[in-house]
């Protein structure tokens, strides 16, 4: 097995018997003293520690969010209420979760609230909803031809298989990461991510893609 | 979907090497080997979900977002809580007018007590235990608040000779007094409402005693 360079918050263990990450996520010393500085920061109202946690996470924060919501403008208001609600809350932050857990089980739950408000499902066509030509939103697998029907196929699953899919398979968070984010054990984390790729699985095979989705 | 139990068991479970047997497996069972395909197409394809774009005005955004909050939102919280102290004594106080407002809406006249007692009044005069604790807390605010009325009225009432303020004093005497009988009484009747009414009046009138102490004592 090798080891993977450093993913944002972990290390990637590539070529795992499962394809897949082998949830070996390593944090070290200074980062988690890092964290603690930024934490301290964000609590004591500093906003330029509040401009560095954007730039660290704004960008998967947007990707994560125009994903539960469909639309990029929704996306930047949703990130906008999340740094808002955190810097209303960050005084009484107490450090039993990370900071970045925290922010995204904020921007998680600001999401699923925007869309119950709202009363609808993702909007499938988001990338082009704001007039901006979908060369310009930089996918990095644009062209796989699963992509579109996978985008559809994951609108309509259920918001904790939504959640836990986005958050696994697509922003690279680990189970232990989302168990945090979505406060649930780590069991169901892995648990609803089996059960949204049945539910792909599904999906895409009603839409008569089922040969493709082997490709 | 494969009817394989292997396959869910390795699909579901974090044990690596489960994965490597399944795929092994794989090369024998043609349903696994089907879905093992969809599986991965599906993790091969979900990269590609990711959205990224720039957004040169979020931040800034953000950032005016932030200005146009209270000062202390992000500071500590102990001045926001002191500047809206009042609150829980104003809602207290609400409450207690409510109940006993209620307490008189209820209170039949002697003309209409035979109408209401067969229309509309329990039959039963005692209070529930749910609005005994709510009138006993709106009392406690009233109370607190005539306390707080007595220390303002109190340097006068003390220090005073004249015959209007020791006419005060005496009044505020007997009324402490009736109210500690009336208090004991309550407490031997906590449900009883006539009890309560009264006590309800002889506060009143404390309250509209010591307000004219404050006010001959500004004039």
């Amino acid at each position: 097995m090798k080891v993977g360079p450093v993913s944002e918050n972990r290390l990637v263990f590539v070529g795992s018997a499962k394809g897949e990450t082998l949830e070996g996520e390593i944090r070290s010393p200074r980062e988690d003293s890092d964290e603690t500085a930024l934490r301290e920061r964000c609590r004591a109202g500093d906003v330029s520690a509040f401009e560095q946690l954007y730039q660290t996470h704004g960008a998967r924060m947007k990707s994560l969010a125009a994903n539960l919501l469909g639309s990029r403008s929704d996306a930047e208001d949703a990130v906008q209420e999340t740094f808002l609600k955190i810097y209303r809350g960050a005084s009484s932050f107490r450090g039993a979760a990370r900071l970045s857990t925290w922010t995204y089980r904020i921007l998680v739950n600001t999401c699923l609230d925007l869309r119950r408000r709202k009363g609808r499902a993702p909007d499938t066509a988001a990338p082009a909803e704001s007039g901006e030509p979908e060369s310009k939103l930089r996918t990095p697998a644009a062209d796989h031809p699963l992509r579109l029907d996978l985008e559809a196929s994951v609108a309509s699953l259920e918001e904790k298989h939504r959640a836990v899919f986005l958050l696994f398979e697509v922003e690279g968070f680990t189970h232990r990461e989302i168990a945090e984010i979505l406060g649930v054990p780590e069991g169901t984390s892995r648990g609803l991510l089996f059960e949204s790729k049945r539910e792909l699985q599904r999906l895409l095979r009603r839409r008569g893609i089922a040969g493709e989705a082997r490709a | 979907m494969s009817g394989c139990r292997r396959f869910e068991e390795a699909t579901r479970g974090d044990d690596p090497g489960a994965w490597g047997a399944l795929v092994a497996h794989g090369s024998e069972c043609a349903d696994c080997r089907e879905e093992l395909a969809a599986w991965e197409a599906i993790s091969h394809a979900a990269p590609g979900l990711k959205k990224s774009w720039d957004s040169p005005q979020l931040w800034p955004r953000i950032e005016a977002a932030f200005a146009a909050q209270p000062a202390e939102a992000a500071g500590s919280a102990f001045p926001a809580r002191r500047r809206f102290a009042w609150i829980p004594l104003a809602v207290a106080a609400a409450l207690f007018v409510v109940a006993m407002i209620g307490l008189q809406v209820f209170r039949p006249s002697f003309g209409e007590r035979e109408l209401l007692t067969s229309r509309s009044l329990p039959k039963n005069p005692l209070l529930t235990e749910g609005t005994l604790t709510e009138v006993e807390k709106s009392e406690e605010a009233y109370v607190a608040s005539i306390d707080r009325l007595s220390r303002l009225a109190e340097p006068r009432l003390s220090q005073s000779d004249s015959p209007l303020f020791v006419s005060y004093r005496e009044k505020i005497t007997l009324l402490d007094s009736a109210i500690g009988d009336l208090r004991a009484q309550v407490e031997q009747n906590r449900y009883n409402t006539h009890l309560r009414r009264e006590l309800l009046a002889v506060y009143r009138e404390k309250q509209h005693t010591l307000e004219q102490v404050v006010r001959e004592a500004k004039s």
